[in-house]
């Protein structure tokens, strides 16, 4: 009877995600590309052949984005952790206005991603941008920096545009954990006599452990895929600087329609966001026996 | 001294409020400028010379606005359709009932959660244009859906297992099948928790852009994501329109989330700690 009621989800998502995905699996093995495109018998399986072309050279695209995507989640994941927990923390003491200010926050999760790049793109923009404007005014730097035109300032840019899209989904998931340590744990600890940082690092950070694991291999997941936003920011540039797993995929597949060549770096992009994936689905496993 | 402290946080909270949200108030403020005082310096925190021609423009003189926006409509709220109907009785049997490929079930909505769309992209194109959906809003509707189904599933199913059973119980002793009980009992109680997973899946497919702009290159179609991001690439400087453009394609989230923010939080962390 359960199962019944489950199916058409299962058929749907079968369709839709299970099926392209094995084709996408096949397709990595082939040779299909804008000239094999429409004609079926001219593609065959050239085994290794698109992962050894895309791995190899000492120019390799595909291992310089794998860097990129892993500099870019882990800086991100790093600052959207640390301030999320933060606000957690601040926004789960009680003074007026705090549901407001929680809540207010929220929206930057919310919008549409294609907005909040260009918004950041605007900000960051060599000319007319309110970010070198701020900087100037503080004395901070003498000339305008290019954010999106130099390779490192790039990356810096997408990053911050990232870290103020993913705090909110931090911040929640974190109070929800810290909601879950019963008040009574301070008040005995206090009469000991610990001082904040101790409460914070022997209490709180232990007691919401499985909280904090769960939204940093969430992010991790979330963050490695992310396309939009460096898409409609940087598209990747300058030279490849901030060229992700994703967004190389999709040039390859869709800009040269090199389609096996761009289904294979999509599949790298998977094999990883598996491990890691594999590794949250345990945490939960282990959370569901403990409880 | 506790009035003290709690000014304090009063304040801090504030603070943190004015820069997190200076982004969408510059946003606003861009919208408002001509473009000669968006490339002054400095330029003004406020425009001196208010202007709405970017909004009347927008809305006007360019058709790609509204009807970016009317496209995105029917496509957000096809797949917000589709993904709420399979995910309601997808998530009750994942509640309620016992059977042997329950836990692989779930392990499987989980993880197709974590898949990007890069990864199903190309396949998926090969697949609606063999079928002729492309330049269709059937082809973004269908593609979309997959991001609420399993979102909308594990958190619909927190709610269900929160329901008592007895509940279920006492419908099944007042003559109720396993349909009628599920109908008549589950969906008014669980109501709550579907508007939250609907909204989501509307907010999901409204804010797509890879299949946007993948599956739809007939600018008559495309859904307001796809519009703005080939607006920009067209009018690179031209920030005033481009941020009344954006002001125009967040305008729903932003009604969503002012009306329904208490739904909106209670859901997410139900279903993102607990999944």
């Amino acid at each position: 009877m359960g199962v019944a009621f489950a199916m058409p989800a299962v058929i749907y998502m079968l369709v839709f995600i299970g099926y392209p995905m094995l084709q996408n699996i096949i397709l990595g093995f082939k040779n299909v590309d804008v000239f094999t495109f429409s004609k079926p018998d001219m593609q065959e399986f050239v085994g290794l052949k698109n992962y050894m072309e895309l791995f190899t050279g000492k120019n390799s695209i595909l291992t310089k984005s794998i860097t990129n995507t892993l500099i870019f989640t882990i800086g991100s994941i790093f600052f959207q952790f640390i301030i999320g927990f933060g606000l957690a923390l601040l926004f789960n003491k009680k003074f007026k206005g705090n549901s407001f200010f929680r809540g207010a926050t929220m929206i930057s999760w919310l919008l549409p991603v294609t907005v909040a790049g260009l918004l950041f793109k605007f900000m960051f923009a060599s000319t007319g941008g309110i970010v070198n404007q701020f900087l100037t005014q503080l004395h901070l730097i003498d000339a305008p920096i290019d954010w999106l035109l130099e390779p490192h300032t790039a990356m810096i840019a997408i990053i911050i545009a990232n870290i103020w899209i993913g705090i909110p989904f931090n911040m929640m998931l974190l109070t929800t954990g810290l909601t879950t340590i019963p008040e009574e744990i301070y008040e005995s600890c206090s009469l000991d006599g610990a001082n904040r940082f101790q409460r914070l690092f022997q209490i709180t950070i232990p007691m919401i452990k499985p909280a904090i694991m769960s939204v940093l291999t969430l992010g991790f997941v979330y963050t490695f895929k992310v396309f939009d936003l460096v898409w409609v920011m940087t598209k990747g540039g300058p030279v490849n600087s901030t060229e992700l797993v994703s967004t190389y995929a999709y040039r390859l597949s869709f800009e040269e329609f090199q389609f096996s060549k761009g289904a294979a770096a999509a599949n790298v992009l998977m094999i990883i966001l598996m491990v890691v994936g594999c590794f949250y689905i345990k945490l939960i496993n282990d959370e569901e026996e403990a409880m | 001294m506790k009035q003290k402290s709690n000014k304090g946080l009063i304040f801090i909270g504030l603070a943190i409020f004015v820069v997190f949200l200076f982004p969408l108030y510059w946003m606003f403020v861009t919208a408002l400028k001509t473009q000669t005082e968006i490339f002054a310096i400095p330029t003004p925190l406020w425009p001196r010379e208010l202007t709405w021609e970017p909004f009347l423009e927008q809305l006007s003189v360019s058709g790609d606005t509204l009807r970016g926006f009317k496209n995105s409509m029917i496509i957000a709220v096809g797949a917000m359709v589709i993904s709420t109907i399979l995910a309601i009785p997808a998530a009750y049997g994942l509640a309620r009932f016992r059977f042997r490929l329950k836990k692989p079930l779930i392990l499987f909505f989980l993880i197709t959660q974590m898949l990007p769309s890069t990864l199903v992209l190309t396949s998926l194109y090969i697949m609606f244009s063999r079928l002729g959906l492309l330049n269709s809003y059937i082809a973004p509707m269908l593609a979309d859906a997959t991001l609420g189904i399993p979102f909308s599933i594990i958190i619909l199913r927190t709610y269900f297992i929160s329901i008592p059973k007895e509940l279920d119980e006492a419908a099944k002793i007042d003559g109720c099948s396993h349909l009628g009980s599920f109908v008549r009992i589950m969906l008014p109680v669980a109501k709550p928790g579907i508007i939250v997973t609907a909204v989501f899946s509307f907010v999901y497919a409204w804010g797509d852009l890879i299949y946007g702009i993948t599956f739809i290159t007939d600018p008559t179609m495309r859904p307001i994501t796809s519009s703005i991001y080939n607006y920009v690439q067209q009018y690179q400087t031209l920030w005033n329109s481009t941020m009344a453009f954006g002001i125009v394609a967040i305008m729903p989230v932003v009604l969503i989330f002012i009306f329904m923010q208490k739904y909106i939080v209670s859901g997410l962390t139900n279903g993102a700690v607990k999944a």
